[in-house]
């Protein structure tokens, strides 16, 4: 037996089926989960952000038009309930943690790996939020411009351009890692 | 090499959640959902009671109030516009939910299944929690403190009362709004909880009932400048059309209040290129870096006659991002009347601007100054790293006294001089109802004042609060003569998006005095006719002409402006030829003979950058190639704005459009809604609906004879 489309389970669910619905968020659970923790940091936060995104499509759902494939929809639902949470918490406390939380659970081979990564994913969380989730969308989840534009509702070149102006303020960082005299 | 660095992000590798997480997310997620579907369900019910308390509400206000305003005074107004608000709040909800929630913070999207499954409780105890976790700076929060749980409030029902069937095809409506269609009695219930979790006190008029759906008619003191709809031009007579652009929105804000009111707005309160331009379009932003914007044009069928075309000149300024921005020195001038003192002015304009501030960066600066009651700095200038001080100040404010006057316009232009930011950002930002009462009583003088002062550098941006009150035109030209834009803010929602997504169009001019002039080439164009901008033309000769004052446009702001254009040979032409004149070439004439018989027409466009008196041109040609013979080809964006602008036209009563209605826009609007991250096109949709059901009873009150 064939497994449901998302559109026909979305349409089910719209139509009342709950347990449509469920199967829905099953299916995507882990891609939301996955999403929250790369622009999050942190496992506890990223649990947060999925549940509101969860909860949170029962009231949206319908606004789903189906012009763009659901997941990179799911996208931009999920990095509105990230921008969400984190104006909730803003707390610096997040920076050490989630620095922490790269060595201990992104566990890479070796250990300088862990810590280049980690320092560069931290700068990119603290980069405007418009050009971390571009440098995210397009490396840490792979997109190309052009889908990452459709997730950030603007246009290729803009991306384009966010990734340019991230690669300016993160410099130091990216570069050969030498001349680090310069203070992020 | 760079990428290579960022490409080291790939190996972020998630661990697993814990245990259980996932379940928990789901069944709270199914809590929701099963909530969401039985609201859905629920019949509409309990009007009685509200259809009866309105009409007293009529009564005092039609003939009483409001001849002996001067009177009763503030606490009149204060009970009267309070619904206002309520309706206005649970309006605004409806948007939210509809979005996928961008903006959406705070309680909307808190997801513990606890609170969900206590939508009601949540929503009638104040949200005091929320508040206290925001602390001094009240920027989300504060909008999710006031946005209620659960929407609903149809105010037309209870104006219009319609039969059962109407009343079954509303729900259809409110169902594709996504508004949940649950009871009345429900949703004043949770007005007036929401009422005391609002900010400020004004809103708890004493003894007040909450009843949120009545509607007060006031046929008032909103004043706004006559005009009527462009005429059709023919080309042969008056080839070349100019005019200059407008960002502002504030028709749009107006018409919406006035149909969630259940009542059609005054044809005059509806400026088409107002709605239009109120909506963003992702036009393409020019590749050239030094020119702040490129036109974006498309030459299509015109929805409303199939004989007809729609020439369509988008343009979309250049966002500059918030960091790249040199620093604003702002000063707010602000009207303290007693007519501010309502929970849709005062209290409305405190969150306004504190949200403002929010988003205001260190090296920023912000005054107060008060006129009108109390007259009188409330804030010397302060650099917006204090941000408490400035809140602190914004919500001292109170309203009271007599409107006697007060220098207020002076002394705020005096401390934009003062912080004066050499090539930044100057601007004095006036909020009030429409006391103009600011130190200058005759409009003349007041606008050539502003007009000075724009060229100093000092902008000026007006924003319009309330209703009853509004001096619209006034409002407009002053915001034109400073460089500046007038919008109207009649939701914290509304506020958000002027003050905050667009922060960057309204407070930060990327191009002024932008002019647009199209030239029709008569071999393929019989007629044409302007679908808006009324207010806005032009003399021919102004458009080189740099002393001519134009609109300005923004950071991100989009334009957008639609031609009607009548092909020679069309049937739909409406001017015959001349017996005694030459005939009209039908294609092969002046065209072909000038190698240019592809061409369409001739954009020009004129602009000057914020800080030169020069102006610069931009021109192309609108060609064969910019042409799609099929609507539904069009991009969203593009058939939503022909949409918006037949939706405009309808609600003028112009009779360009022929048998084109409600039906025909929202048909349109529903197939071109887009990502609609912010939900304003699912709002207009509601708007246009209801608009549908409003003329349709007004059209059966006509037949019928009364009224």
């Amino acid at each position: 037996m064939a497994e449901p489309t998302d559109s026909e389970l979305i349409a089910d669910a719209l139509a009342g089926r709950s347990q449509a619905f469920s199967a829905l968020l099953d299916r995507h659970y882990m891609t939301i989960y996955r999403i929250a923790f790369k622009w999050s940091g942190n496992r506890e936060d990223a649990e947060d952000i999925a549940q509101e995104v969860c909860v949170k499509l029962a009231s949206i759902l319908s606004s789903f038009d189906g012009r763009s494939a659901f997941t990179s929809w799911l996208y931009s639902v999920t990095l509105n309930a990230v921008r969400d949470h984190q104006r909730r918490n803003k707390r610096c406390q997040a920076k050490a943690d989630a620095y922490s939380m790269v060595v201990e659970n992104a566990a890479p081979a070796d250990q300088e790996m862990a810590t280049t990564l980690g320092q560069m994913w931290q700068a990119v969380k603290d980069l405007p939020a418009r050009q971390r989730d571009a440098v995210l969308l397009t490396s840490a989840e792979n997109l190309t411009h052009g889908e990452a534009a459709l997730v950030m509702g603007c246009k290729e070149s803009t991306v384009s351009w966010y990734l340019h102006e991230a690669r300016k303020a993160l410099k130091d960082l990216l570069g050969d890692g030498a001349g680090a005299h310069g203070d992020g | 090499m760079v990428d290579d660095k960022f490409d080291s992000l790939k190996s972020i590798d998630p661990p697993p959640p814990s245990v259980g997480a996932k379940e928990i997310a789901i069944a709270a997620a199914m809590a929701a959902y099963e909530q969401e579907f039985k609201k859905n369900q629920k019949t509409v019910q309990g009007s009685e009671g509200a259809g009866r308390l309105m009409s007293i509400f009529n009564i005092l206000n039609g003939s009483w109030i409001m001849k002996h305003r001067a009177i009763v005074g503030a606490v009149a107004v204060c009970a009267i516009a309070a619904p206002f608000v309520i309706t206005q709040l649970s309006r605004d909800r409806t948007g939210a939910e509809i979005g996928t929630g961008k903006t959406d913070t705070g309680a909307s999207t808190s997801g513990t299944p606890e609170l969900k499954k206590d939508r009601e409780t949540d929503a009638t105890a104040p949200t005091g929690s929320d508040k206290s976790a925001s602390g001094k700076s009240n920027s989300g929060d504060t909008s999710s403190a006031v946005v209620p749980p659960v929407t609903t409030g149809k105010p037309k029902r209870l104006v219009l009362p319609t039969s059962e069937a109407e009343m079954a095809d509303e729900s259809r409506i409110a169902a594709g709004l996504k508004s949940s269609a649950g009871g009345r009695r429900h949703a004043r219930f949770q007005s007036s909880g929401r009422l005391r979790s609002f900010r400020h006190p004004v809103a708890t008029a004493p003894g007040y009932t909450a009843p949120g759906d009545v509607i007060v008619r006031r046929e008032d003191r909103d004043r706004f400048s006559k005009f009527d709809d462009n005429p059709q031009k023919l080309v042969k007579e008056e080839p070349v059309s100019t005019f200059s652009v407008d960002v502002d929105t504030a028709s749009y804000a107006f018409v919406r209040r006035m149909l969630n009111q259940g009542t059609l707005p005054p044809k005059n309160a509806v400026r088409v290129e107002e709605l239009v331009n109120y909506f963003t379009y992702d036009y393409p932003a020019a590749e050239d870096k030094a020119r702040p914007f490129k036109p974006t044009v498309a030459v299509y069928p015109s929805p409303w006659n199939k004989e007809t075309k729609l020439l369509h000149i988008g343009i979309k300024g250049v966002e500059v991002p918030v960091e790249a921005r040199k620093p604003a020195n702002l000063v707010f001038l602000l009207d303290v009347s007693g007519s501010m003192n309502s929970p849709d002015k005062l209290p409305l304009l405190k969150s306004a601007f504190s949200l403002l501030v929010s988003k205001l960066g260190s090296e920023d600066t912000v005054s107060i100054v008060t006129y009108a009651g109390r007259a009188g700095t409330a804030l010397e200038p302060t650099k917006a790293s204090d941000k408490a001080k400035i809140l602190a100040a914004l919500d001292g404010l109170t309203s009271g006294g007599s409107t006697a006057g007060a220098a207020g316009i002076r002394q705020a232009y005096a401390l934009a001089q003062q912080s004066f930011v050499r090539d930044g950002v100057n601007r004095v930002i006036l909020a009030t109802d429409g006391d103009f009462n600011v130190g200058i009583s005759d409009p003349e003088k007041l606008k050539e004042y502003i007009a000075e002062k724009r060229k100093t550098g000092i902008f000026l941006s007006v924003l319009g609060f309330g209703q009853g009150n509004l001096n619209d035109s006034l409002m407009q030209t002053l915001a034109q003569n400073g460089n500046g834009n007038a919008a109207y803010i009649d939701s914290l929602k509304e506020a958000r998006k002027v003050l905050v997504q667009q922060a960057g169009g309204t407070l930060f001019t990327i191009a002024k005095d932008v002019k647009i002039q199209v030239e029709f080439n008569p071999a393929v164009v019989a007629e044409y006719r302007l679908v808006g901008y009324e207010t806005r033309a032009l003399k021919r000769q102004d458009f080189n002409n740099d002393k001519v004052d134009a609109g300005d446009i923004g950071s991100g702001h989009t334009v957008t402006a639609i031609y009607e254009i009548t092909p020679v040979g069309s049937k739909a032409r409406l001017f015959d030829d001349l017996r005694y004149g030459k005939k009209i070439e039908t294609g092969a004439g002046t065209g072909t003979e000038t190698g240019k018989a592809d061409e369409i027409a001739f954009l020009k466009m004129r602009y000057k950058l914020p800080n030169e008196d020069t102006s610069k041109l931009i021109e192309r040609p609108v060609t064969l190639s910019d042409a799609t013979d099929r609507f539904d080809d069009l991009s969203a964006d593009i058939r939503f704005a022909a949409a918006v602008a037949g939706f405009g036209q309808k609600l003028r009563g112009s009779n360009s459009i022929g048998e084109f209605g409600y039906s025909e826009v929202l048909k349109i609007a529903r197939a071109a809604r887009g990502k609609d991250e912010e939900g304003y096109r699912a709002e207009f949709i509601g708007l246009a609906g209801m608009a549908e059901s409003l003329a349709a009873a007004r059209s059966a009150a006509t037949k019928s004879g009364n009224d």
